[in-house]
């Protein structure tokens, strides 16, 4: 709604959001987009703190910097290729955005290739935007389908047999595009890997 | 002017620009490099008992027509008595001095000396003489060092002009000079 | 459900030849922009320099432009100030008149175009030549910009040799341009090359530069300590256009002012590298007085930029020197194309500037944008482009310009998130979805399945799996 324009009919679902998580210690999201949007959006709309948003994480941040996951007993024994999600990179930092000058990292490629049998791929221009946007993606048709297009065909060209990532929203808008054009490439959350064979 | 202050809402101070800044151990040799590959110019390293006319000459064999003002250079044309900065179309190569060298971009600061500054950019190529004790890591050191000349104009220059207008493609010699051979002394 | 933008978009879109080649280009510049920053090991020292160089400034801006105007004035430099786009052409043409002035030669500035000054001149009957290559061959062409710094990028070199030959330039210039590379006239000119047409040009140019009565630049920076302005060229056709003809105009927005050298500086080493991926541009030309026997004016403008000064969320765009970078790395700009965006400045600064310029007429650009905040991160001076876009948004309902689809999801959304009992219903009801025929999912879906197959709903919700305990796998 915010995206859209339409931050103000999302008032009270910022003032619930707060009232629900109040009292936990953490909030997990599995959706970057979605963690960075309360991180960062609502206490901009609050006008204030807001004690949930505060709390808030990704759930790769959550294990990569909260748990501080070092091992696990998963197995995932196939090529992936390793979609970075614009908010995750630029809103979150889950990895050093390409246009910065700063050192490398990537906490998603460090919690994926805890996983047995993995091997983990990055796309020619690992951090472009897919085109997903949300309403971008229904108002600018032809522009957001072509960037999706675009980003399939590099994904793919990393011999990948999935693509991966913490953003259900992108993956959701490739998987569309994918299914319509008929494209050999399969998706899974990061989440379904590092828990894969468990 | 009461519009601009009256929409200032709040003010902000001035920066501290000392953080660091990128250096060469080796200014002269990094200065060359950046002014060959990415600002396309050739240099010259005069040695002891090198004559700069001599040198002028086998750059550009082919030039008829040199125009320069430097002191020890043999020019047909002199910007400080042409008529006219017109009078100087057709110059095949211009001689000019630089006073400061940047290491990182290549850029040589050249006051204007000359009566018509056209000699600079209207030739087709250029000959920059450089004090290789004048050349500096960075653009903070260059723009403490530079001096603005008393007729008002100075410019950096890199290499050739150069265009990528069309379809992207790198040509040297838009609208002015197509080449540039730097003599470091 | 479309805007002026995506309707445009749609179309350029389709041709994916044209596309793929924009966006390999820009994307070319975007890589170029990328090495050079990560060879400066200071450089998000110098950005964050830069941004609050551009904070101090423009929050001081009237102290600033006070000592700029004496220190010209002092050089003998006369400065004059125009509040709006007409005041400054105005002033222009009286400039030239008080010199009768017949042929004005022009590198390439952003702020006459803002104003509509080479109509205006050309409607007085004054001869403008554009000379950055580029912005002349748009205009023999008659076509506007579609880019700020590399304005005719989206034109093909057979394009420029047919205007070229359309407007006698082969004739007159062929031969000897031929000559200057040593190559066949016929052969250079059947492969349309770029270093022969470049050449033609710059014969064609020369004329112009000899016989033209006045000299007009734009300006990268002004500079408060010396009252100099700084223009930045790679063609060195600035130095040109103003070595040669007795009079010099300037032509400046007020927000181009910085302090001193010090903080020149750090401009310099951002902005060539920045825009175009080169460590410097080739030319960084310092104007302090006029040349012996000629005049020399600077023209401040405002045009509405201090009315931006007093808008809380926009007022950094002001911090804006015109790189070009937010264009190279926008994913929509690159697949999109100049001219899909109804303002003459295109890409994530081009939206922001347009609605300040005119919310009425430019408020279809603010689509033309995914939220994917990556010019955030190459804008030199951190300018904050993407939140901006963002805000606009949140305004455009109460400008009566929102899409009435959009408003009406939003407003679905709304119902649904207010109500937690509608939204487990909703989620439950969600698989039901995967049996439908495509042909009702789609109508239901609109404009998301002209290009996505509907999205697969799992039969059960995250919820309904967490309570029982994920037992089912």
């Amino acid at each position: 709604m915010g995206n859209a324009g339409f931050q103000g009919k999302a008032d009270k679902l910022v003032a619930d959001f707060d009232e629900l998580f109040r009292g936990y210690d953490y909030v997990v999201a599995p959706s970057a987009s979605c963690a960075a949007y309360v991180k960062i959006f609502h206490p901009r709309m609050a006008g204030h703190e807001c004690e949930a948003a505060g709390k808030t994480v990704d759930l790769v941040e959550f294990l990569h910097d909260v748990v501080k996951v070092e091992s696990l007993p998963s197995k995932f024994p196939h090529k992936v290729s390793l979609h970075n999600s614009c908010h995750g990179v630029r809103e979150l930092g889950l990895s050093s955005p390409t246009e910065r000058n700063v050192p490398k990292f990537n906490k998603i490629r460090d919690l994926l290739q805890l996983v047995d049998g993995i091997s983990v791929f990055e796309p020619e221009r690992p951090d472009e935007c897919c085109g997903f946007g949300g309403m971008f993606s229904v108002e600018e048709t032809g522009v957001s389908a072509k960037m999706g297009l675009d980003k399939l065909h590099r994904h793919m060209a990393t011999g990948a047999e999935f693509i991966t990532g913490p953003d259900s929203s992108c993956l959701m808008h490739m998987q569309g595009i994918a299914a319509k054009q008929h494209l050999p490439i399969k998706f899974i959350h990061v989440a379904q890997i590092l828990s894969a064979g468990l | 002017m009461s519009r601009l202050r009256g929409n200032v809402r709040e003010t902000y101070d001035m920066p501290d620009l000392s953080f660091a800044k990128l250096v060469y151990p080796d200014r002269v040799g990094a200065f060359i490099k950046t002014a060959t590959t990415a600002a396309g110019a050739s240099v010259i390293e005069m040695q002891e008992g090198d004559d700069i006319n001599e040198l002028i000459r086998r750059a550009y064999p082919n030039a008829k027509t040199i125009a320069s003002n430097v002191p020890g250079v043999k020019a047909d044309l002199n910007p400080d008595d042409v008529a006219k900065p017109q009078d100087l179309d057709g110059t095949d190569v211009s001689v000019v001095a630089g006073s400061v060298g940047c290491a990182e971009n290549a850029c040589i600061w050249i006051p204007q000396t000359m009566k018509q500054r056209a000699v600079c950019f209207i030739c087709e190529y250029l000959v920059i003489i450089l004090d290789r004790d004048n050349i500096v890591s960075n653009m903070h050191e260059a723009y403490s060092r530079i001096e603005m000349p008393e007729l008002g104009f100075g410019a950096f220059i890199s290499g050739p002009s150069k265009t990528a207008d069309i379809e992207q493609a790198l040509v040297y010699g838009a609208q002015s000079f197509c080449g540039v051979t730097i003599i470091l002394r | 459900m479309s805007t002026q933008h995506s309707r445009k978009a749609n179309e350029f879109v389709k041709d994916t030849a044209v596309v793929d080649r924009h966006d390999a280009t820009f994307w070319a510049v975007r890589s170029r922009r990328d090495t050079m920053a990560h060879e400066v090991p200071e450089w998000e020292d110098l950005r964050e320099a830069a941004s609050r160089i551009k904070k101090h400034t423009v929050t001081h801006l009237a102290d600033y432009l006070e000592k700029f105007a004496a220190n010209a004035g002092r050089n003998g430099v006369q400065v004059h100030w125009a509040k709006d786009a007409d005041e400054y052409n105005a002033i222009v043409l009286e400039i030239l008149r008080a010199h009768d002035v017949r042929k004005v030669v022009k590198s390439k500035s952003m702020l006459t175009e803002e104003c509509g000054l080479n109509d205006s001149l050309i409607a007085h009957g004054i001869d403008v030549v554009e000379t950055d290559l580029g912005e002349r061959i748009l205009q023999l062409l008659g076509v506007p910009p579609s880019h700020i710094v590399m304005p005719a990028i989206h034109i093909t070199r057979e394009q420029v040799l047919e205007c070229f030959r359309a407007h006698g330039i082969i004739e007159k210039e062929g031969r000897k341009a031929a000559d200057s590379m040593n190559g066949d006239l016929d052969k250079l000119v059947a492969e349309a090359d770029p270093t022969f047409l470049t050449r033609c040009a710059r014969y064609h140019l020369r004329d112009n530069f000899m016989t033209a009565d006045c000299g007009m630049t734009g300006a990268n920076f002004g500079i408060a300590a010396t009252g100099e302005v700084v223009v930045c060229t790679n063609e060195g056709n600035a130095d040109m256009s103003t070595s040669i003809p007795p009079l010099h105009i300037v032509s400046m927005g007020i927000e181009k002012l910085i302090p001193d050298y010090e903080s020149m500086a750090v401009f310099q080493r951002l902005l060539a590298r920045n825009g175009t991926g080169q460590p410097t541009t080739v030319y960084t030309s310092h104007f302090r007085r006029p040349r012996p026997g000629s005049e020399m004016h600077i023209i401040l403008v405002d045009n509405g930029r201090s009315d931006i000064l007093g808008n809380e969320d926009h007022w950094q765009t002001l911090k804006c020197m015109r790189c070009g970078a937010c264009m190279n790395t926008c994913p929509v700009y690159r697949r999109s194309g100049g001219y899909s965006y109804s303002y003459f400045i295109p890409g994530p600064i081009g939206i922001n500037l347009g609605m300040l310029r005119d919310s009425d007429k430019h408020y279809g650009n603010c689509s033309a944008c995914s939220l994917c905040c990556s010019c955030d991160n190459v804008c030199p001076v951190k300018v904050d482009l993407s939140t901006q876009i963002y805000k606009w948004r949140q305004q455009l309902d109460s400008m009566h310009h929102a899409d009435p689809m959009k408003k009406t999801m939003s407003e679905g959304m709304k119902v649904m998130f207010d109500h937690p009992g509608l939204y487990t219903a909703a989620l439950r009801m969600a698989p039901l979805a995967n049996h439908m025929p495509s042909w009702l999912t789609g109508i239901a879906m609109g404009p998301w399945c002209e290009a996505h197959d509907m999205p697969r709903f799992a039969k059960k919700s995250f919820h309904q799996l967490w309570k029982s305990g994920l037992d089912e796998k």
